[in-house]
């Protein structure tokens, strides 16, 4: 079974997000786990803009918006969708195996 | 009209970035230069935030690398004031630079948002004495704010609350003056403005019912004399008067129509009075579909949805329907928003995170929700933005419950 086992199948809600520590992940940066669409994503948890963490963000439509200053990202490719962020985000693989929701850290964001 | 080929925005905020961005992502093909008197295109809320409080490099808060304006071909020209426009003949005209050039353009875009009103009181012009409203001033600001000196900030609106936070995390001394009983009352409602406006003192700052009434220098800075008739040292003072628009530009430009503090007006999409000028932002009134002349807000968001309307229109399309009016505001680590309108017809409703403490505030019209504002809890805002906009039938109970999630009302609606 490749990646890291994060949660189980159900334990995220529709539009809504777990977070993964850096430490669990071994990158640079916490990964949110969003469910959206009834799609698994994951995201650099940290928004690109000033620190808030994206996992509490407004999910919507496949896109995340920032729960600070509504900038907005796209949950499969990381982009800006609105400002005031200008700098893209960087997604990771996620992957459900059974009942298990596994992660695989973006080797370009490892620490 | 003949095709538009090149359009010249004056100014570099998020109104006249947004503008070009849009262009851009609408498929605009032709010439897109921003021109803009600062030395870049940067955000400006963060200059009273975190940025001040941390000393932020100005290219850290600009709305776009120089790679990222290049590879969408927005030409960029900075550190250069635009003095005049020159209408032409079937097309928008010409806007000279202060540094002797010429740039033709199709449509021309005046984006060049708002100056702070000078201080009225003598010795307002004293080096101590300052505004905050671009980069250069949260510099100058800064410097003045050392652990232990004593600053004045006169104005407890947004900006000034804001800077007061900041100035209070630099370790300075606040005194903070403003006139009225309860500063931003009229917009945000009694219970929400008397919470904010009390974390001031809470914070350790000194909080006055009074003007300034003048300004003389004093060894260590300056003597500042108030309407009550006390005075009091400070090294420095920095003022929120209100907001002024250089008329300058819209009338070389023809531009007939100006409102309050010389606004330009604008229609819905954005159109000024003259042949393919159009302006957005902080700068402009905007005339309703009832005749009626709508005051900026002064908003951030507002003047980015004013670009999408404008470049959306200079495309030939329509711009979306605009939401409810969002904003934010940041202070003493916390996290405020608010939509629509906290005031006027209706109830209020709150929210309370804790006795004395609210989460939110609602204002609620004939069952449906109007205005919200939260304190640490933006997805109950964000939540009512969309209840707004998409009128959601709500009840008071529901909204003063902090049990329910405002974006279950939006699933079952």
């Amino acid at each position: 079974m490749q990646g890291i086992p994060v949660a189980k199948v159900g334990e995220i809600g529709e539009d809504d997000a777990i977070v993964v520590a850096r430490a669990t992940a071994g990158t640079l940066d916490d990964i949110a786990v969003v469910y959206s669409g009834g799609e698994y994503f994951a995201i650099d948890n940290t928004c690109t803009h000033e620190d808030a963490s994206l996992a509490e963000g407004w999910i919507e439509d496949g896109v995340v918006e920032c729960p600070l200053h509504a900038a907005g990202f796209c949950l499969r490719d990381g982009k800006v969708q609105a400002p005031p962020a200008s700098r893209d985000l960087a997604v990771h693989t996620v992957h459900t195996e059974g009942d298990q929701i596994l992660l695989t850290p973006n080797p370009a964001r490892l620490a | 009209m003949n095709a538009i080929a090149s359009v010249v925005i004056v100014g570099g905020g998020i109104a006249g970035v947004t503008t070009a961005r849009e262009l851009r992502a609408g498929g605009f093909d032709g010439a897109v230069t921003i021109v803009e008197g600062e030395p870049a295109c940067y955000d400006r809320p963060p200059l009273t935030k975190a940025a001040f409080v941390e000393g932020a490099s100005l290219e850290s808060l600009a709305l776009a690398t120089p790679d990222e304006f290049a590879s969408a071909r927005i030409d960029v020209i900075v550190d250069t004031r635009a003095t005049a426009i020159v209408p032409g003949d079937g097309r928008a005209g010409q806007v000279h630079l202060a540094d002797g050039r010429t740039l033709d353009a199709d449509a021309i875009v005046l984006a060049t948002g708002v100056r702070a009103r000078p201080p009225a009181f003598p010795g307002g012009d004293l080096p101590a004495v300052g505004v905050l409203r671009d980069y250069r001033d949260a510099v100058r600001v800064r410097e003045l704010a050392r652990p232990g000196t004593t600053i004045v900030v006169a104005g407890a609106g947004l900006i000034g609350a804001e800077l007061t936070s900041g100035l209070v995390a630099l370790g300075a001394r606040v005194v903070l003056v403003d006139p009225h009983p309860m500063p931003g009352a009229a917009a945000l409602g009694e219970t929400l403005a008397a919470y904010l406006h009390g974390m001031h003192a809470a914070h350790g700052v000194e909080v006055r019912q009074t003007a300034v009434d003048g300004v003389t220098p004093a060894p260590d800075g300056l003597r500042i004399a108030f309407d009550d008739g006390t005075s009091r040292e400070a090294r420095g003072l920095v003022v929120g008067a209100g907001v002024t628009v250089d008329p300058a530009l819209a009338e070389s430009a023809g531009i007939a129509e100006s409102a309050a503090g010389g606004a330009i007006v604008v229609d819905a999409s954005g159109r000024t009075s003259a042949p393919g000028i159009w302006a957005a932002g902080d700068a402009t009134w905007r005339r309703d579909v009832d005749g009626g002349l709508v005051p900026c807000a002064g908003h951030w968001e507002a003047a980015r949805l004013d670009g999408i309307s404008v470049a959306a229109d200079i495309l030939g399309g329509t711009a979306p329907a605009r939401g409810a009016d969002w904003y934010w505001s940041d202070r003493y680590g916390v996290h405020i928003e608010a939509v629509g309108r906290l005031v006027g017809t209706g109830t209020e409703v709150v929210r309370w995170a804790e006795p004395g403490r609210p989460a939110a505030i609602f204002r609620v019209a004939e069952g449906l929700l109007v205005g919200a504002a939260s304190i640490d809890d933006p997805m109950t805002v964000r939540a009512a933005r969309r209840l707004i906009d998409q009128r959601v039938p709500v009840t008071e109970a529901q909204l003063a419950d902090p049990g329910v999630r405002l974006r279950d009302l939006l699933r079952s609606a």
